[in-house]
């Protein structure tokens, strides 16, 4: 598949930003103003972890109760990972994320400035106003930093640019079954917007959509949940055993399909679109909401199962779980937990109980 | 609310419940007056002699409870809620975490969590949650029964594990839950548009608590409300404050125990009347010479909330070490606010009031909150409960501790435990690192 081969790598995109002249954002998982960012001529490049770092630094800091990604995430910080950003970016999604933030703030006191966001847990006028004014006072903080002050008609055109981009995206989950992609050809696609510039990333999901097969690929339909599909290797252990992935409820994928905004303050356009977004446990959504956005994909995707794989000590995660899978149960969809730690590769256990899954949802 | 209900509450409560606690509260009162205590007396001061009012107190508003659907709309909320908007509509308020902390001290928390887990709730999550996400599911608890809520209220400023935990409190009792999100305050002052929005939606409650409550809200109660929990704050502040006297005349363990009227009763009358009588008791202690710690030697500050089930274990543990537990950042919390709360402007103090809480504030703030009460409670040392199930409390202590000792020249220690699961506590390591600590400072 031409356009998967030619997805560039993060430390070229990297290299080619710094080289350019342009400012590189490290942003922690997971919602944040995209748009408002490429307005300055930052580009983000998330990071969720990574896998694969010496964890033991970040254990300088953290307690082994916080999670992986948020452990890997200030390692790689202190090994020098994060050197190539000039501003770190902390949404704000959970308990260890905020702490993680703070420490960063108080303690750690990395060379770049840390930027916090708080993002609001419900969708009322009140949410909608407080980030709206959240994402304006990014812009202030943004401005200082940079001493660049783009124009609102600038920061309208920066958010149109990234909404069609996110209307490619959905397209790509959309017709997953019809690109000549594999599950983790897909995925690698998918995750190449945590920091693809948009045209760069816009041309290759109009290549990979340029392709759409009359016939779908074929395989057990499965809904993937949860924060981040990590190891990767997972989506090959599931083509393996027969699977395909019909859908996801992922953090960093499926939840982040965001809908235009409305109105015309570029502020107020960003928060109505991220709060319109797909429901997720870091937004606070009620747990009916998320089952009926579970069901509903799988009505869509034809799915006929879900896996539930959560990152070891997520609690947004974990509290959902008990009253999801009993709702998905009693409408006749099952469900599955596999809990990981992202450093650790895949365990026979856990390979054991996905081939065990697909089998009885065959 | 049927007149049949209402005779069957009166009855339970303002009659036989009242006499029965009464009876208790007589002889524990006699019981106390002996001077014997159940905890080492050799090495700790008597019980105070207000612990069976205390007793007395939150049994009674226990039993309130057991029978409050009968009587009144209840309300469950977190800890950190802006209950004076709930205690003006006459809501019953219930504490879910103080539940939890009950159930902890009475060692039965393992045994309901055990039903949580078993419908699927991880080890993981927190065990104030699990605990009371068994009570939801089987009715156990060692307090008789819980009423069934009519509202829920989450306030995110102690953690976002409140929005969780309430989301699936909603989803199971199928009831409203306001939400009040407190932004987190990772620098000194939060910003203007953080406390609107707080303000703001202190404001939207107003109708979805009313249409529950079934009436308005009357702003002459709502004023009242906030008068008393500010007085009842300020009357806590001062007693935790009398530690600052050498030799401390209570310990945090004492506190840990009073504390249950500041946290589950704010907003009452009775509990402005409860700590004043307490602040008379503690003056009269120090009047007398009577410490906490008989041979008090050293004197320490405790970080994050009690092991619930161990209290008495490291009381004595302490104590025979001439340790005086003087100070902790936990009972604080529930005092240190009190300036911020204006009676008059009911809503936007509680915008600052409810923001500012030491778990909704950054890393940093902690630490200086630490070391002025080092340095004004004349402190030798810090012990740091690193707990499993409060993340927020306790992501940042390694930075913390380390600074204690490098900044204040205390010795601080972390200690790894759960305050309401002794499942992920080992005494053996504890008390290992403990004889450690304890060495240090002799």
């Amino acid at each position: 598949m031409a356009a998967l081969s030619a997805v560039p790598r993060r430390s070229e995109i990297v290299r080619t930003q710094r080289e350019r002249g342009g400012w590189i954002a490290a942003v922690l998982p997971i919602h944040y103003p995209r748009a408002l960012l490429r307005a300055f001529d930052i580009l983000p490049v998330e990071v969720w972890g990574p896998p694969g770092v010496d964890v033991s630094y970040g254990a300088i800091h953290l307690q082994p109760y916080v999670c992986s990604i948020v452990r890997n995430a200030l390692s790689f910080l202190q090994t020098g990972g994060l050197d190539v950003s000039d501003l770190i970016i902390v949404p704000h999604a959970c308990d260890s994320l905020q702490g993680l933030g703070s420490i960063l703030i108080d303690f750690v006191r990395p060379k770049q400035p840390i930027l916090p966001l708080y993002l609001p847990r419900g969708r009322r006028a009140s949410d909608l106003a407080f980030l709206a004014d959240e994402f304006r006072s990014l812009y202030r903080r943004l401005e200082e930093i940079t001493h660049r002050s783009p124009a609102d008609a600038e920061l309208m055109e920066s958010i149109r640019r990234e909404e069609a981009a996110d209307e490619l995206l959905a397209q790509l989950h959309q017709r997953r079954k019809h690109l000549p992609l594999t599950d983790i050809q897909l995925y690698r696609l998918i995750r190449a917007r945590e920091y693809l510039p948009v045209e760069m990333f816009s041309e290759l999901a109009r290549a990979a959509l340029a392709q759409v097969a009359e016939t779908p690929r074929q395989g057990i339909p499965i809904i993937l949940s949860g924060i981040v599909p990590e190891p990767m290797s997972l989506f090959e252990s599931l083509s393996d055993m027969g699977g395909l992935v019909a859908a996801d409820d992922l953090a960093c994928c499926g939840r982040r399909l965001y809908p235009r905004g409305l109105s015309d303050d570029p502020f107020r356009h960003l928060a109505e679109s991220l709060l319109d977004a797909p429901a997720d446990s870091t937004r606070g959504h009620p747990i009916k909401e998320r089952l009926e956005h579970l069901l509903q994909l799988s009505r869509t995707s034809g799915a006929k199962g879900i896996v539930f794989y959560d990152v070891k000590f997520c609690e947004p995660e974990l509290f959902d779980l008990p009253g999801l899978r009993k709702g998905l149960q009693e409408a006749g969809l099952p469900s599955a937990t596999i809990e990981v730690d992202i450093n650790d590769p895949l365990s026979h256990q856990t390979l054991t109980r996905l081939e065990a899954f697909l089998e009885m949802i065959a | 609310m049927s007149v049949g209900g209402l005779l069957v509450y009166h009855l339970n409560v303002n009659v036989l419940g009242r006499a029965a606690l009464r009876v208790q509260r007589w002889q524990a009162e006699r019981k106390a007056a002996t001077g014997v205590s159940r905890w080492k007396g050799e090495y700790l001061a008597p019980p105070l002699k207000i612990a069976p009012r205390t007793k007395e107190l939150v049994a009674r508003h226990w039993l309130q409870g057991r029978y409050a659907n009968l009587h009144r709309k209840v309300a469950w909320v977190t800890s950190g809620a802006p209950i004076e908007l709930l205690k003006a509509l006459d809501f019953y308020v219930l504490y879910p975490e103080n539940h939890g902390a009950i159930c902890g001290t009475a060692r039965v928390a393992v045994d309901i969590a055990t039903v949580a887990e078993n419908a699927g709730y991880s080890r993981d999550i927190c065990s104030y949650a699990r605990t009371d996400i068994g009570t939801m599911l089987s009715g156990k608890t060692p307090v008789g029964k819980l009423p069934k809520p009519d509202l829920l209220l989450a306030c995110t400023n102690i953690c976002q594990t409140v929005l969780q935990w309430y989301r699936v409190l909603a989803h199971h009792f199928n009831v409203p839950l306001i939400l009040v999100d407190t932004p987190f305050v990772y620098y000194d002052e939060a910003t203007d548009h953080a406390i609107e929005f707080v303000k703001r939606q202190l404001e939207e409650a107003v109708p979805i608590a009313e249409k529950v409550a079934g009436k308005s809200l009357d702003e002459r109660k709502l004023k009242q409300a906030a008068r008393l929990s500010k007085l009842a704050s300020q009357l806590w502040l001062e007693i935790m404050e009398r530690n600052q006297h050498q030799p401390a005349p209570i310990s945090a363990f004492d506190e840990f125990i009073q504390m249950a009227p500041i946290v589950e009763m704010r907003g009452d009358a009775v509990t402005v009347d409860f700590y004043a009588a307490m602040l008379k008791e503690v003056d009269d202690r120090i009047a007398h010479g009577i410490s906490a710690v008989k041979n008090e030697k050293k004197r320490l500050l405790w970080d994050n909330l009690p092991i619930w089930y161990r209290l008495r274990y490291l009381a004595e543990l302490l104590g025979e070490h001439g340790l005086a537990l003087a100070a902790s950042t936990y009972t604080n919390a529930w005092g240190e606010l009190a300036p911020l709360i204006d009676p008059e402007r009911p809503f936007e103090s509680a915008a600052r009031t409810y923001i500012y809480p030491i778990l909704n504030r950054g890393t940093g703030h902690k630490l200086a909150t630490m070391k002025r009460m080092v340095e004004a409670y004349h402190l030798d040392g810090v012990i740091l409960h690193s707990d499993r199930s409060c993340k927020p409390y306790s992501i940042g202590q390694i930075d913390q501790r380390d600074r204690l000792i490098r900044d204040c020249g205390v010795p601080a220690l972390l200690l790894e435990a759960d305050h309401n699961d002794p499942r992920a506590y080992a005494e053996e390591q504890a008390a290992n690192r403990l004889a450690a600590f304890i060495e240090m400072l002799e």
